[in-house]
């Protein structure tokens, strides 16, 4: 609009400009040429006024002349027959309509006069006119009695100069008028005569047929009267002036005739062209506007579909813009953008297909999965749905061996692979190594079926070149609505799941959430176990450690037990492994040490002797501080070294073995007994072991717990116990459920054992309580007889 | 009588009786030379009316109309004498005369003569004819010792003068109206001068020739 708006201003401006200054211009000249033309034809006028007047004179003159020539009338006069020269002159004065007719003598004096009876020695007013009467006839302007009249006055001769006989003819209006209807004049006369004694002040002795006041308005303010054409205003309107001095005595004022034209009048006719002008540039506004605001919306109307369609294209809406079919700069900028948008949308499912799909195996990728995984949720939300996550096992080791090529290839090839057998399910690339299925409306059983179907698919091994490729495919199914309902936990289950199944040998698992180590709840757990730490929500339990030989207790083992407000118990597979991993278990350790160290110190003051085995674990034993520390809290309480152990795992000390046997070292320096727990089921390094400061050895409860089933178990247990022996070692059998194991293990000399058939892990006053009860006191007697 | 100026020049007496000679330059106001004018010369003093020359006796003179004109154009008359118009033309002529001089009045017919018009008065009295508005005479009609015409070429001489105190006076028809007699006064003549006296004369055109008054030429 603005556009168009702009176009039609400028137009219309321009227009209006061109036709205002042509008007100006022409009527400046116009009137310009008016008024020259005015001035001359004034001119003229002036001069032809000029030249009726005399002759009307003339015709005057010449009656006069024939009344002059008259003998009786000659006679009466030279024999001064005044009567008979009254009549005549009286007479003929009638017939050349003057008002006045007078008989005037040679020396000046009136003899005879028709108007008013001359006084004795009356002279003739008009000397001047009479001097030059003796010769030929001569005419005057004169105002007399505030009107203007014509004295001719004609010589008469008998035969000699006898008198002049003067006519007075008025000059009024009536005169002026018919003068005006019988030639050019203008319409506008005025006869003025100056007023004597009043310098330029004139009197209007005459009008023509236009009664305006010119002489009033030229005279005003001392002007004086133009001899040459003037503009004057009266009244609010334009004359051109001028004033004709007529031909006059000495003896009588000036007469003068002011002529004028007007202006108004002679610009009369132009008027109408004017208003034809105005009417035809009101049409050609009107014209030029609408042409403006057409031609503009010709222009700015395809802008702004461009315009539009640009904001669709910004939107997202790459919709086919409206074509335009002229064939100007706008048409081929339409149809510029026509392809730009075609391309733009061309370069954004491209882009989209990208962002969502794998380059390498043309899958979904994650998020596109995700996406999928969502929407279905969404819309079958009670719908069973099942997750698969297909790790392929030596892709990483492929990748190392071979590098990204082959392995792309290969992960093609798996993904054209399960492609074939995926049925209605959803195949996309999660990861590098794995692919994710996602099969809606199948429950476990289906799942598992599928994935049986998947791992058939991926049996085959690869081949290329002179490549043979294994697969080997493990795959972890992760169950909705039970194992989640939100796309990327089933994603992380499923992933949990596969974990499991690439760490063991089953080739499917399904996701087990009792197993699973990676849940949030625990990153949470972490904040709060410190908090549990700082306000003392653990608790330290103590599992009795049953001396078989004599059937007392006479140890214990300390474990954490944290009652959590919310969740209660918390079993502390959860949150040990993850203060392992997250660092945390160092503080822990410390408590537990505290703890265990005080406990120690009010067990075994007295006949009592309860050695206090607290767990340390592989981080502990990075931490240098340990010894001294420990040392410290023995000091502190009051206890001594010999009634602590502590007990770490096998893994703990491979971990970073030659750190930990200098601590372990220390420790034993110290005089505390040290003991590998779990011994059996890590990382079991005979090297190591002798070179570490231990008393005692653990065996894992897995050992323990199949002694009576498995005979094989039992020779291992045996072996062990043997071993220790030899090497000087004690030993501890964990996990001891049931009265079978208890006597076996008596029966090959283990040194103690702790499980749940003695009492499972007891908050102290329990523990107390117990050994004052002695009720395994009749276990051992059980099996002492 | 009409004259207009009046100029007084004193005359020395001359020394011995002797006849001076008084010689007349006439012109109009442009210097050109004015016939036809009138000059008389009247003595002031008994000395030069004694020495007048004596008057004739009353005699007659024609003016004759010859070719639409009076001849002659100025006729003198002393107080007696009688004129007689005579019509030498073909046409009729209505001779007029408003003078109080002389005022007369008769139709001429081709070959006419008038009676003989005495005429007693002293004056100048002006002829014209009714018909034909360009013919006029003048008949001076004066009693004066010496009267003269002057020529065309604008000079009068009068020879013998006696000595004594004169008064010049000069008229012509033409005079502008209304001004008293152009004279000059006390002119002494001395013995054997040889006197020259110039007078000017403010003219009205001949009316005689300058138009036609029938024609409106205004």
């Amino acid at each position: 609009m603005r556009f168009r708006f702009r176009l039609a201003s400028f137009l219309v401006a321009a227009l209006v400009t061109v036709q205002v200054l042509t008007a100006v211009l022409v009527y400046s000249v116009t009137r310009h040429e008016l008024i020259d033309e005015g001035k001359r034809q004034l001119g003229v006028a002036a001069t032809a006024f000029d030249r009726q007047l005399d002759d009307i004179s003339a015709r005057v003159a010449a009656s006069v002349q024939v009344l002059s020539l008259d003998f009786a009338l000659r006679s009466a006069i030279a024999q001064r027959d005044q009567a008979t020269v009254q009549s005549a002159l009286r007479n003929h004065g009638q017939r050349v309509g003057a008002e006045r007719m007078q008989l005037i003598a040679t020396n000046g004096r009136i003899e005879a006069d028709t108007l008013v009876t001359p006084a004795a020695a009356a002279m003739f007013a008009y000397p001047d006119l009479l001097d030059r009467a003796f010769e030929k006839p001569a005419a005057v302007v004169v105002a007399w009695q505030d009107k203007a009249y014509w004295v001719v006055a004609v010589p008469v001769f008998a035969p000699d100069l006898v008198g002049v006989i003067a006519a007075m003819i008025p000059m009024d209006d009536r005169l002026l008028i018919r003068l005006q209807d019988q030639s050019v004049l203008p319409k506008t006369i005025e006869l003025v005569g100056s007023v004597p004694d009043k310098g330029q002040a004139w009197k209007v002795l005459a009008n023509g047929s236009d009664h305006v006041s010119l002489t009033e308005n030229l005279t005003a303010a001392g002007g004086q009267l133009p001899t040459e054409a003037r503009l004057v205003v009266v009244d609010g309107r334009e004359y051109l002036a001028q004033a004709v001095w007529l031909n006059r005595s000495r003896t009588s004022p000036d007469v003068a005739a002011v002529l004028a034209y007007s202006v108004d009048e002679a610009l009369q006719p132009y008027r109408s062209v004017g208003m034809a002008w105005a009417g035809l540039l009101s049409f050609g506004l009107v014209a030029g506007v609408l042409g403006a605001f057409l031609i503009a919306r010709q222009v700015s109307r395809p802008v702004e579909q461009l315009a539009a369609s640009a904001r669709r294209i910004e939107a997202g809406d790459y919709g086919e813009p409206p074509t335009l079919a002229s064939g100007d700069e706008i048409g081929a900028l339409a149809s510029a953008f026509t392809s730009m948008t075609r391309a733009i949308r061309e370069r954004e499912a491209h882009i989209l297909f990208q962002a969502g799909h794998d380059q390498v195996t043309g899958l979904a990728n994650r998020v596109a999965a995700e996406t999928a995984i969502h929407r279905e949720r969404a819309m079958h939300p009670q719908q069973p749905a099942a997750l698969l996550m297909i790790g392929l096992r030596r892709v990483p080791e492929i990748v190392k061996t071979m590098g990204h090529a082959v392995s792309d290839r290969l992960m093609h090839d798996a993904g054209e692979r399960l492609q074939r057998v995926i049925g209605e399910g959803q195949l996309a690339r999660a990861t590098d190594t794995e692919f994710s299925v996602f099969l809606p409306g199948q429950g476990k059983a289906e799942a598992i079926a599928s994935a049986f179907r998947m791992i058939d698919a991926l049996s085959v091994p690869y081949q290329e070149a002179d490549l043979t490729l294994d697969i080997a495919p493990a795959v972890g199914i992760a169950l909705a609505p039970e194992h989640g309902s939100e796309a990327n936990v089933l994603l992380r289950r499923a992933g949990v799941a596969l974990i499991a199944s690439l760490d063991s040998e089953e080739a499917i698992v399904v996701y087990d959430p009792a197993t699973d180590p990676h849940r949030p709840e625990r990153l949470s757990l972490m904040s709060e176990l410190r908090e549990a730490l700082d306000r003392s929500e653990l608790e330290l339990h103590y599992q009795p450690k049953l001396n078989l030989a004599n059937g007392l207790i006479d140890g214990a083992e300390g474990l954490v037990r944290w009652h959590h407000a919310r969740l209660g118990n918390v079993p502390p597979d959860s949150f040990i492994a993850l203060a392992e991993e997250t660092g945390n278990i160092r503080r822990l350790t410390r408590w537990a040490i505290a703890t265990g160290i005080a406990q120690a110190q009010r067990w075994n003051g007295g006949a009592r002797s309860i050695r206090v085995s607290i767990n340390v674990s592989a981080r502990d034993l990075d931490d240098a501080d340990l010894p001294r520390r420990i040392a410290e809290l023995l000091t502190i309480h009051r206890v001594a070294p010999q009634h602590i152990l502590l007990e770490v795992t096998e893994s703990a000390v491979m971990d970073k073995p030659d750190a930990a046997i200098q601590i372990l070292r220390r420790l034993a320096e110290q005089g505390i007994d040290l003991a590998i727990d779990d011994f059996g089921v890590g990382q079991s390094s005979f090297a190591y072991l002798r070179q570490l400061p231990i008393c005692e050895l653990k065996i894992d409860k897995i050992f323990i717990q199949r002694i009576a089933d498995a005979p094989a178990d039992r020779t291992i247990v045996r072996s062990i116990v043997e071993l220790a022996h030899h090497l000087g070692y004690r030993v501890t059998a964990e996990g001891v459920d049931n009265r079978e194991t208890l006597d076996y293990l008596i029966s090959i000399g283990c040194d103690h054992a702790q499980g749940y058939l003695i009492a499972k892990a007891l908050q102290h006053d329990a523990f107390e309580r117990m050994l004052a009860g002695g009720d395994w006191a009749g276990m051992h007697r059980r099996v002492g007889t | 009588m009409r004259g207009r100026w009046l100029g007084t020049l004193a005359l020395l007496i001359g020394t011995a009786a002797g006849a001076a000679d008084l010689t007349l330059n006439i012109t109009d106001q442009r210097g050109k030379p004015v016939g036809d004018a009138v000059v008389t010369v009247l003595p002031h003093d008994e000395v030069g009316k004694a020495a007048a020359p004596p008057r004739p006796a009353a005699g007659s003179k024609t003016i004759n109309q010859v070719s639409l004109t009076f001849v002659p154009y100025i006729e003198i008359f002393r107080p007696g004498d009688r004129v007689v118009f005579q019509n030498s033309d073909e046409t009729r002529h209505h001779v007029y005369s408003f003078s109080p001089v002389k005022a007369f009045e008769f139709m001429l017919g081709p070959g006419e003569s008038s009676q003989p018009l005495e005429l007693e008065k002293q004056g100048v009295v002006a002829v014209g004819c009714n018909i034909h508005d360009s013919m006029v005479t003048y008949l001076y009609v004066s009693d004066a010792p010496w009267v003269l015409v002057s020529s065309a070429d604008g000079k009068a001489a009068i020879r013998g003068l006696p000595a004594g105190n004169y008064t010049v006076r000069v008229w012509q028809p033409r005079l502008r109206p209304g001004k008293p007699d152009l004279a000059q006064s006390a002119v002494l003549v001395s013995g054997a001068e040889r006197k020259s006296l110039t007078f000017a004369l403010n003219l009205l055109p001949d009316s005689r020739r300058q138009f036609d008054r029938e024609q409106t030429q205004y």
